[in-house]
């Protein structure tokens, strides 16, 4: 264990992180509606030592209903038009929507007319668009640090 | 480790042979083939309504045998009874093409959503069994796919798995493409198995046009594959240590695999490797220089992969969390056909890379296994770190030498129809093509995550239901190229 400390020790110097920026939070809640799964690879990778984002007080968070942003993956299918529109529905106001890499903007391969009811923007407001296929986990972290200031509210924790 | 090149197969390529068979005889002849120690590898429905067709493939070595028979009023025999691996196959072919399955009783849904919960759950009865349903939206950064476990208190006696949510068509979307212009929809179903499904493409492609890889397109494309590989184990040990809550075995890992990435963008200039594969042709290009620069990257890459492994292999409170969870013993992982790592920590010894000759593994390549064959979380974490070693090997050698870019030589026969198996980080991944005048007629891919996820179900039964994210991430199935 005392090894593997050290290791990730040595990992976070090289990393050589700029230091945080204010105090503020925001909670995220991620629907995959179809992706090719390489956006979520990116989208867990911002939690790596090398990005850490947690420590700009975000969070991935296990319910909608404690999340400020909905961050959605994939050109969203037909079979996952229900669950997304449900995610958004629990979600308390102030809300955002992100749409994370090109399938979810609706350009790129993304399959047959038939199975999709997406664009993410039909269905829901998109407030922060993340283009790439996918962005790397630098583009999602500024992109989501960004949207920071905008999604505070004077009510929110 | 440059070692002679295996011999086995007079082509570059592995063998493919289509076989006519009639209706009255497809039980039969499949039989035959499971008795001549063939294994399953898949099955598929193509043609009209008017012109219905039934294929099941049976891999032999290097080479696969094509079985098809043409389908009346939709209906024909069933072969589930024979090899239980068929039986997502036939489900799916019932759902998305209409085909009905003598003596497949019950025929439970697989992709069709529409049905109620009765017609694609197993109807499991007793004192206290109730089910808990589970997506298919979950709490973490995870695909989506709904689960639905039937349980006595916290002991898992069922599961019944429903995916396909992110079912967005992409074999039809490549219909009617030309050849070479599919190869993205079969990349596109999976992010982390992209160059494998990429590969299997290109290869199933190049059969049917008649080319034959030549040594540089070989390495090149063995390259991109360990390379996805790499990051893919040690992606997948690390989502194992989170699956019991070892918050510094993930993050570790977790780096490992950033730095993996890293290096993959600046060989092939994506972190996925996206692109890097193409129909007849290689553009990567590595000079002695950067060959011999990320030769060095990975030997401090694999220098540190071993010493965090280490930590965790011998920390007695991780290890303890490991063993003796999500059991798939070897008759079961055999019956239901799985593949990959997890059909090797159950003690199962296929590995397709043994059988790529449109590869480049040494003659002397062997599949690795587990110390103990237990078939349980442990052996499968075991497999992946002992298959590291043996990918960071297949690069070192790769990149003793320089990789210049190549086109494949027509000087092949072409095949009738288009099959290639390639060995992802998951498993054997199948890829299927017919065409008409260079036209994609039909475009199949069967992934070593379709082989195995009714293995991850009967792995979970038994267990405890808060035990099952870590039997799940153990097995790290995709959704996305099941769903496709
Ligand atoms: S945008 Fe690209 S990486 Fe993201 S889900 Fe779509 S295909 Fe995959």
């Amino acid at each position: 264990m005392f090894v593997l400390l050290r290791h990730l020790q040595r990992v976070r110097r090289e990393a050589a992180l700029p230091p945080r920026r204010g105090a503020r939070s925001l909670a995220i809640r991620h629907v995959d509606a179809g992706s090719c799964n390489a956006c979520e690879h990116e989208l867990t990778a911002t939690a790596a030592p090398q990005y850490d984002l947690q420590r700009f007080g975000l969070d991935i968070v296990a319910s909608p209903r404690h999340a400020d942003v909905l961050l959605v993956t994939g050109p969203v299918t037909t079979r996952m038009e229900g669950a997304l529109l449900a995610a958004y529905e629990a979600m308390p106001e102030p809300r955002r929507v992100a749409a994370l890499g090109d399938c979810a903007l609706g350009c790129g391969v993304l399959g047959a007319a038939a199975e999709l009811a997406g664009p993410l923007d039909r269905l829901l407001p998109v407030d922060i668009r993340i283009p790439g296929c996918p962005p790397t986990p630098q583009e999602i972290a500024d992109a989501i640090l960004d949207a920071i200031p905008a999604s505070q509210s004077p009510g929110s924790p | 480790m440059s070692r002679p090149r295996r011999l086995r197969a007079a082509e570059p390529r592995q063998g493919v042979a289509a076989i006519e068979v009639e209706g009255s005889r497809w039980r039969e002849s499949c039989r035959r083939e499971l008795g001549d120690g063939a294994r399953f590898c898949g099955a598929y429905a193509s043609g009209d309504r008017l012109a219905r067709r039934w294929s099941a493939l049976f891999a032999d070595g290097p080479s696969t045998r094509v079985l098809t028979t043409r389908v009346d009023r939709d209906q024909l025999p069933t072969i589930v009874d024979l090899v239980a691996a068929a039986q997502w196959d036939e489900r799916e072919a019932h759902d998305l093409h209409g085909l009905r399955f003598e003596g497949h009783e019950p025929l439970r849904a697989l992709v069709d959503h529409t049905v109620d919960t009765a017609a694609w759950t197993t109807p499991v009865e007793g004192r206290g069994v109730h089910q808990v349903a589970v997506g298919p939206v979950h709490a973490g950064v995870i695909e989506s796919g709904h689960f639905r476990f039937h349980v006595v208190g916290e002991r898992i006696l069922h599961l019944d798995t429903r995916l396909f949510y992110k079912h967005r068509g992409l074999e039809r979307a490549a219909e009617g493409r030309e050849l070479p212009d599919g190869l993205r929809f079969a990349q596109r179903a999976c992010g982390a198995c992209a160059v494998t499904n990429a590969v299997a493409y290109a290869q199933a492609c190049e059969s049917v046009l008649g080319l034959l890889p030549t040594r540089e397109l070989r390495r090149a494309r063995t390259l991109l594959l360990e390379l996805e590989r790499l990051y893919n184990h040690l992606n997948d040990i690390g989502a194992a240590c989170a699956g019991i809550g070892f918050a510094s075995g993930n993050m570790a890992f977790a780096a490992l695999k950033e730095r993996a990435m890293r290096l993959n963008k600046e060989l092939a200039g994506h972190r996925f490797l996206f692109g890097s594969a193409e129909v007849g042709a290689s553009r990567l290009v590595l000079a002695s220089q950067l060959a011999g620069r990320t030769r060095g990257q990975l030997r401090e890459l694999r220098q540190d992969a071993a010493q965090v492994w280490r930590e965790v292999r011998f920390s007695g409170s991780v290890q303890a969390r490991l063993g003796g969870v999500g059991v798939l013993d070897r008759d079961s992982a055999a019956r239901l056909g799985a593949v990959g790592p997890a059909a090797r920590a159950s003690g199962l010894e296929q590995d397709t890379r043994s059988d790529s000759p449109g590869l480049w593994y040494g003659s002397s390549f062997a599949a690795a296994g587990p110390e103990a064959r237990t078939g349980d979380v442990s052996a499968r974490l075991q497999v992946r770190a002992s298959e590291l070693e043996s990918t960071f090997e297949v690069l070192d050698d790769l990149l003793s030498a320089p990789i210049a870019a190549d086109i494949a030589s027509p000087s092949g026969p072409k095949a009738p129809i288009g099959v290639a198996r390639v060995e992802s980080p998951r498993g054997e991944t199948v890829c299927v093509l017919e065409h008409d005048l260079f036209r994609l007629r039909r475009l199949h891919l069967r992934t070593g995550s379709y082989a195995n996820w009714p293995a991850l179900a009967e792995a979970s039964a038994r267990n405890l239901l808060p035990d099952f994210p870590l039997i799940n991430k153990s097995f790290e199935l995709c959704y996305a190229c099941v769903d496709r």
